[in-house]
């Protein structure tokens, strides 16, 4: 599948995100033009010296097309690509970013994205009237994933409380990270009696309506020994994107997915980046990861589908410590989405800064003990587009 | 000989209690229910369970025509017939129609299929359909009387029909009864409901008199009269005037289900043919700005007693209604209470594109490896990847739930919040993704694996036309 790859192709020489929230007082040009003077703040460069721009956006009323970046930052014209791929648009942002260093088009390239929600409302997300087919069911985000909770408590014998503990642990982590939306710990009896939004996932099973914006700068390793963090750049290993399907409730029986209990286009991206990246025992390689845990449900069946465990044990290995900051392989130490809200474009370039900061040692919150190879995973539409960034240490 | 091959009914699964409107107005306590359809409900919808449930055991393909009759057509101007024609996957090349503004469409419409039938050897069946959904006045006395519901008739010409139809007879007249304006009127008026009653009396009854008298019979050798009427009082008088044997005039509607309108006439009969005596007359009788009776005879009573077995009919339906406890819960159904509406966007031009996935139910089989998906915009195939391998399939409107929703967040119409969106496995093949209508406690009663059937309905209104679909319910009188 991966031809050459980028594996140690690209480099990422600085990068921050912003304060994530209900930012009523900011617009989508504040939070991006905060994050990205952050991030040369970050490289110790002057914008003059980046050569082209991806920006991930998810919602056409955050804005359209690549004139994002132009108009808030004013590149004098210089190339900038709006990418547009679900909850992994702001990663595959990062993507088209690093193919454009690597091949050696540009020296320098910037990976950003920001959302804007709360300018529609806080009730859910928008735009589900306006999308799609006029007549087939276009069931709302959570309504999608607990259609795979139904299925996962009828096969696995899971339950609410081993949804519960996905919150726990991530407002756990995410209480001590600055920058994360919410900031305070909850309990298993908390998040099991919350309101119901799509049964079985109640209000703690669901990620927030949040703003925010990530920007990241990237260049070539040779290149990167010149910039600020000539000691401590993070190296891609990998990067990889896998499509399934946009309605996976038409999979006949038997075809991938079917089963609603596991997420093919995770299981898929996953394998092309271990492959890349030359990773064969996931759980032991890797020491951190940022997994898309838009709902409890999805964090758990995501961490089988990227092998931490297997099939059926998710909420077990949960429950006995694994997946926790100072555990076997430490799952959100962030907060995951469950802490910082979902700005959809944004998210994939804030776990990308998350993970790069805990490699360089300088995480805001939770910093994992000797973090070495770290992983970045979205997932999103229906279960449609997986994106996995796999991160290490310079060299 | 022409006559009436098959029957259906529909009658929505919520009855409203005479009472509950009575303690909401203090209102004289008048005794029975009515049946009442929910607000992705209509005359169109309705239409569809009474054809489906008409043509079951029926290839859809053979029928050639279809008349809708009913006095609350859900467009002025674009017919329903040939909607209801595509959802109940009728061919193309047959004569539709819509039959409207009076209570007596559905005998018109009969009387009109027997002509055709007879006029056109090219045409050898026609559905009709009558079905009404008419909102009555909050607060008047015509809410202890309207209510919903449907009935089918499928009209052929065929050797061994079981009930044929004899004659019928009509008359015309201009009477200023009960109207609605359509440029300005959301309920029907009346001037005087005592000339109403004078009127209704006399037409109903010259015509069942002269069919009577066209034929050489006399009351007593009807079996059954299945005449329109809007409240027990007056049917009790026809039925003395007429000098009907007790029990031949047919009288068990309107305690339970009220005034159905249109398809009455069409119920009343459908009744009287649970118990029918061999060789015996019938005679079926319409009424509004004027009055139609059809005299049938029937020719097979073993045949129609079969048929009453196969098909949910009228008494089907009316086994698994269910009483609402709650009148607000009614004005609700009926968007009588003003709020806002879910819509979304939509296209005339999707639709008409997709008619065979959205109305007709088809799913595709892949040629390759045999798999039946949904829906048919799909060009290659889930399983094998096969490209354009696909041919059309019509698809089951029965399944099972695979796994299930209980959604909060949903916009429409439904019964109760949370609306279960189920993804269902068909019978014989295909996966689909349906909303449920019509479920009581969904907390307690959606689970995987529970049977459900589809039942076409409306689902919004974008783009400022009717936008309806297909949904799934409990089997009726299975839950």
């Amino acid at each position: 599948m991966v031809r050459k790859g980028i594996k140690d192709k690209v480099a990422i020489i600085g990068c921050d995100m912003t304060k994530y929230g209900e930012l009523w007082d900011k617009n989508q040009y504040d939070l991006l033009f905060e994050a990205f003077q952050s991030a040369l703040k970050d490289t110790g460069i002057k914008k003059d010296e980046i050569d082209a721009s991806w920006i991930g956006i998810f919602y056409y009323f955050t804005g359209l097309s690549g004139a994002m970046v132009e108009d808030i930052l004013r590149m004098d014209g210089k190339p900038s690509t709006r990418v547009e791929n679900y909850c992994a648009s702001g990663m595959d942002a990062f993507r088209n970013a690093s193919f454009a260093v690597a091949s050696g088009a540009y020296d320098v390239a910037l990976a950003c994205g920001v959302e804007k929600l709360m300018d529609e409302g806080g009730s859910g997300l928008p735009g589900f009237k306006i999308f799609g087919h006029p007549l087939y069911p276009t069931p709302s985000a959570p309504a999608m994933f607990s259609m795979a909770a139904t299925r996962s408590f009828h096969e696995y014998g899971w339950t609410k409380e081993d949804l519960a503990r996905v919150a726990v642990k991530n407002h756990e982590n995410g209480a001590h990270h600055p920058k994360a939306h919410f900031r305070s710990p909850i309990s298993i009896e908390a998040a099991m009696k919350a309101p119901m939004i799509a049964d079985p996932l109640g209000r703690f099973d669901c990620c927030a309506m949040s703003d925010g914006a990530a920007a990241l700068i990237l260049t070539r390793p040779e290149l990167a020994e010149s910039y600020a963090h000539a000691d401590d750049y993070v190296l891609v290993k990998a990067n990889a994107i896998s499509c399934h399907t946009n309605f996976p409730w038409y999979v006949p029986p038997g075809g991938p997915g079917s089963e609603f209990t596991h997420f093919p286009a995770t299981e898929k991206a996953g394998q092309y980046a271990y492959n890349e990246a030359g990773i064969t025992n996931p759980r032991k390689e890797i020491d951190c990861a940022e997994v898309h845990d838009c709902f409890t449900i999805t964090e758990l069946l995501n961490c089988q589908d990227l092998q931490f465990c297997e099939r059926g044990k998710a909420a077990e290995e949960l429950k006995n410590g694994t997946f926790n900051y100072d555990g076997e392989i430490a799952i959100n130490p962030s907060g995951g989405l469950k802490s910082f809200g979902h700005p959809i474009g944004s998210t994939g370039c804030r776990m990308l800064t998350e993970i790069t900061k805990q490699l360089q040692g300088r995480a805001e919150g939770r910093q994992v003990p000797d973090a070495k190879v770290g992983l970045c995973h979205n997932l999103g539409g229906a279960f449609t587009v997986c994106s996995v960034t796999i991160l290490s240490q310079r060299d | 000989m022409i006559g009436i091959k098959s029957y259906g009914a529909y009658l929505p699964k919520y009855l409203l209690p005479r009472e509950s409107i009575g303690k909401a107005w203090e209102f004289p306590i008048v005794p029975g229910t009515k049946a009442v359809a929910m607000a992705d409900e209509d005359s169109l919808t309705m239409a569809v369970e009474a054809g489906l449930d008409c043509l079951a055991g029926n290839d859809p393909k053979s029928v050639d025509g279809l008349f809708f009759a009913s006095t609350t057509q859900v467009y002025s101007e674009k017919d329903s017939a040939s909607l209801i024609a595509a959802v109940l996957d009728m061919r193309e090349d047959i004569i539709t129609a819509d039959f409207t503004d009076s209570l007596k469409a559905g005998t018109t419409a009969v009387t009109r299929a027997v002509d055709t039938i007879k006029a056109n050897k090219d045409i050898k069946s026609i559905l009709v359909i009558a079905a009404d959904t008419r909102t009555p006045e909050p607060s008047t006395m015509w809410e202890y009387g309207f209510a919903d519901g449907a009935a089918a008739l499928l009209i052929a010409d065929e050797d061994n029909i079981p009930l044929s139809i004899e004659d019928y007879y009509s008359v015309s007249a201009n009477v200023t009864g009960p109207w609605k304006r359509a440029d300005k009127d959301k309920f029907i008026r009346t001037f005087e409901p005592k000339m109403d009653a004078k009127f209704y009396i006399e037409n109903i009854t010259k015509v069942m008199v002269e069919i009577l008298k066209r034929n050489n019979l006399k009351p007593e050798d009807i079996g059954a009269a299945a005449y329109y009427y809007s409240n027990p009082r007056l049917h009790g008088r026809i039925a003395k005037m007429m000098k009907y044997p007790g029990g031949v005039a047919q009288n068990s509607l309107f305690f339970q289900v009220g005034d159905v309108g249109t398809p009455m006439p069409f119920m009343l009969l459908i009744g009287a043919l649970r118990r029918p005596k061999d060789d015996s007359k019938i005679i079926m009788a319409g009424f509004g700005d004027g009055a139609d009776a059809i005299l049938l005879h029937v020719r097979d009573r073993n045949a129609l007693r079969d048929l009453g077995k196969s098909r949910m009919g009228f008494l089907g339906h009316q086994k698994s209604m269910i009483t609402l406890k709650n009148y607000n819960k009614f004005l609700d159904f009926k968007e009588i209470v003003e709020k806002d509406r879910y819509t979304r966007k939509s296209s005339a031009v999707t639709i008409w594109r997709d008619a065979a996935s959205v109305y007709r139910w088809y799913g595709l089989k892949c040629q390759n490896c045999g798999a039946i998906q949904y829906p048919d915009m799909l060009r290659s195939c889930y399983i094998c990847r096969a490209d354009d391998q696909f041919e059309r399939i019509k698809l089951s409107l029965k399944g099972s739930i695979f796994t299930f929703t209980l959604d909060h967040l949903v916009g429409g119409t439904y019964l109760d919040i949370p609306v279960p969106r189920c993804v269902v496995d068909l019978d014989g093949g295909g996966r689909v993704l349906l909303n449920m209508t019509e479920i009581e406690k969904p907390e307690e009663n959606v689970k995987i694996g529970m049977r459900v059937e589809l039942t076409f309905r409306k689902e919004h209104e974008g783009a400022d036309f009717k936008n309806y679909y297909w949904k799934c319910r409990p089997e009726r009188g299975k839950l």
